[in-house]
């Protein structure tokens, strides 16, 4: 009795949970008849391709191709460099470490809302507005919080490894690369994930440095079917079917490493 | 530990030879050549912490003294725009829906991820499918389940009042009514984060040792004093992380408020960031919209040196 009662209030749960993404799967194959006609949350019958046909005409694929330019680019970035420094403050010693990470850790307390605006500034004194550079270049070359992951990791590692290695007169990229980073494949693999995450998901940056459709990304592209009064449901639900997609897809193949990834970040 | 060992082993020794040559040599320039490499392996990383982190905020607290519509010449304008916002009603409404947002939100969100975690942190049947049904909200692009949720709200068409007309109670018009639609933005995120919240939780709770409820068992505890007197305590540290960093989004809200309500309807949902985006990029108000992401600056700061204090103060077990 007890046990039914528990898996009816988490089955409620569960389907709270993921209710919203059925809808959106619905209603992408909904007729504009069938969405007029049927409850929200009944299929459409027969299911039609329509409306995925349609949203593919436009301007949509090649948002699609932004984003996904954008994140592979973003998430490379992020590893390479988040890498290298974090290497640097976890293993080597050198002049200014502990100066240098205290001000790496205060710049993580400044929240995005806060630098959008110089950000933009920035960008627009360099011309960069409405290009891929701008769009880039300022989550580019790692966040703090990354390097912290990664230097938390780093220092994890038991201290001799690189002894005999420098010993025999290997130099810090050697080591790094040789012996260091086949060590890091698990945080690197929570990294990438976490990045490719944000950065599929940014919206307020892409919105405010971009406005053409050459660096147009897919959340903008959904932003703008919503405007005006009479909204198209089948067609955002169709856009929103192609943008949810991939990160569904990285959530089943991935799940288990992120749900431990999630706890490793945090907790550190 | 002994892997790790035996994986440094093939890299060491094709340059074994150079062993007897190398050692002498790096023993007075090793220093220095580690410095070199040092740098240069920091270096992409501190120019974007200096260009995009630090100088920014730096502006920030210059742009707060100018008067500047991007258009013409930026103009000195000392302590104007703080002046204008101590009277700026519109500004304060604002600060007011953030802080209530993020009533709405941290509280629920907090209590019903301890609860799901306390539910699955036992040997039920199917907990890996809940738990990774639970945090499949988290990965979901805001902008697009904020449309999704808008259509959702729908008085007429929506699924939730359509669900509502089918046992017979007409459902409110919510997004379009000033009472509920900042109540309902505030449900969507936390229908976003509560499973991610959870699974800190979940590790929380998985880093309690048995032999604590055992022995608070022996001592006659009930299930509800084990709870506040083993589980909560012991929870603390889990419990100054999510609050810190699930406080700190909430104050940011942005990318919902823009899906489903653009603000509205008149200014009920219009939190903070909402407010500075549209000063600066619809009004091109830029010294203004300056001052006032310093004053989220500042606020986000204070909340969280709070909970650095509030959870401070508490005990703490180390369990090590």
């Amino acid at each position: 009795m007890k046990r039914t009662l528990l898996h009816a209030v988490l089955l409620a749960g569960a389907f709270v949970s993921v209710f919203p993404y059925l809808l959106v799967v619905l209603t992408a194959f909904k007729s504009q008849g069938q969405l007029n006609s049927t409850e929200p949350w009944l299929p459409g019958v027969p299911p039609t391709g329509a409306n995925l046909a349609r949203i593919l005409e436009g301007d949509f694929p090649r948002a699609l191709l932004n984003t996904v330019l954008m994140t592979a680019v973003l998430t490379a970035g992020q590893l390479v460099f988040t890498t290298f420094a974090a290497y640097a403050f976890a293993r080597l010693r050198f002049r200014g470490r502990e100066p240098l990470f205290w001000l790496y850790l205060a710049t993580m307390m400044v929240p995005g809302a806060v630098t959008v605006i110089p950000l933009f500034l920035i960008m627009r004194e360099l011309g960069l507005v409405n290009t891929w550079w701008g769009l880039l270049v300022p989550f580019l070359f790692g966040t703090p919080y990354g390097i912290f992951l990664m230097r938390q990791f780093f220092r994890g590692l038991p201290a001799g490894l690189e002894e005999a290695a420098r010993i025999d007169g290997a130099g810090p990229l050697t080591i790094l690369l040789k012996i260091m980073l086949p060590l890091c494949r698990p945080a690197l693999g929570t990294l990438a994930i976490i990045t490719v995450i944000s950065s599929w998901n940014s919206f307020l940056w892409p919105l405010i440095i971009t406005s053409g459709e050459d660096t147009k990304v897919i959340t903008v592209a959904m932003a703008t079917l919503k405007g005006g009064v009479g909204v198209d449901y089948n067609l955002l639900m169709a856009g929103g079917l192609i943008a949810l997609v991939p990160m569904v897809a990285i959530f089943i193949f991935f799940q288990r490493h992120i749900v431990r990834s999630v706890v490793l970040t945090g907790l550190k | 530990m002994s892997r790790p060992a035996t994986r440094t082993a093939p890299p060491v020794r094709p340059v074994a030879g150079a062993r007897a040559e190398k050692v002498p040599a790096t023993v007075k320039g090793g220093r220095r050549r580690g410095d070199w490499y040092a740098h240069l392996f920091i270096a992409p990383s501190l120019f974007g912490v200096v260009a995009f982190l630090l100088l920014p905020v730096l502006i920030v607290f210059g742009l707060s003294l100018f008067d500047w519509e991007l258009l013409s010449e930026p103009r000195f304008v000392g302590l104007d725009n703080y002046a204008r916002l101590a009277a700026d009603g519109q500004v304060w409404h604002s600060l007011w829906v953030t802080v209530l947002f993020v009533l709405l939100c941290i509280p629920l969100q907090t209590v019903l991820a301890l609860v799901l975690a306390l539910l699955l942190n036992r040997r039920i049947r199917g907990v890996r499918i809940y738990r990774a049904l639970f945090v499949v909200p988290w990965m979901a692009t805001p902008i697009v389940m904020g449309l999704v949720w808008h259509w959702i709200f729908d008085p007429r068409d929506g699924a939730l009042n359509r669900a509502l007309d089918l046992v017979g109670v007409t459902g409110p018009a919510w997004l379009s009514d000033p009472t509920w639609a900042l109540p309902a933005v505030a449900l969507v995120n936390v229908w976003q984060h509560t499973g991610y919240t959870m699974l800190f939780f979940l590790a929380g709770l998985q880093g309690i040792p048995q032999e604590m409820y055992d022995a608070a068992a022996t001592d006659g505890a009930t299930p509800v004093q084990r709870f506040f007197h083993v589980t909560l305590p012991l929870l603390n540290p889990t419990m100054f992380f999510v609050s810190v960093t699930s406080l700190i989004g909430a104050f940011q809200v942005f990318d919902t408020i823009f899906a489903m309500t653009d603000g509205g309807p008149g200014h009920s949902t219009e939190a903070f960031n909402f407010t500075i985006y549209q000063t600066a990029f619809k009004e091109f108000d830029f010294g203004y919209a300056a001052t006032l992401s310093l004053l989220l600056f500042v606020i986000i700061l204070l909340v969280t040196l709070a909970q650095v204090r509030f959870f401070g103060k508490r005990t703490t077990y180390d369990l090590s």
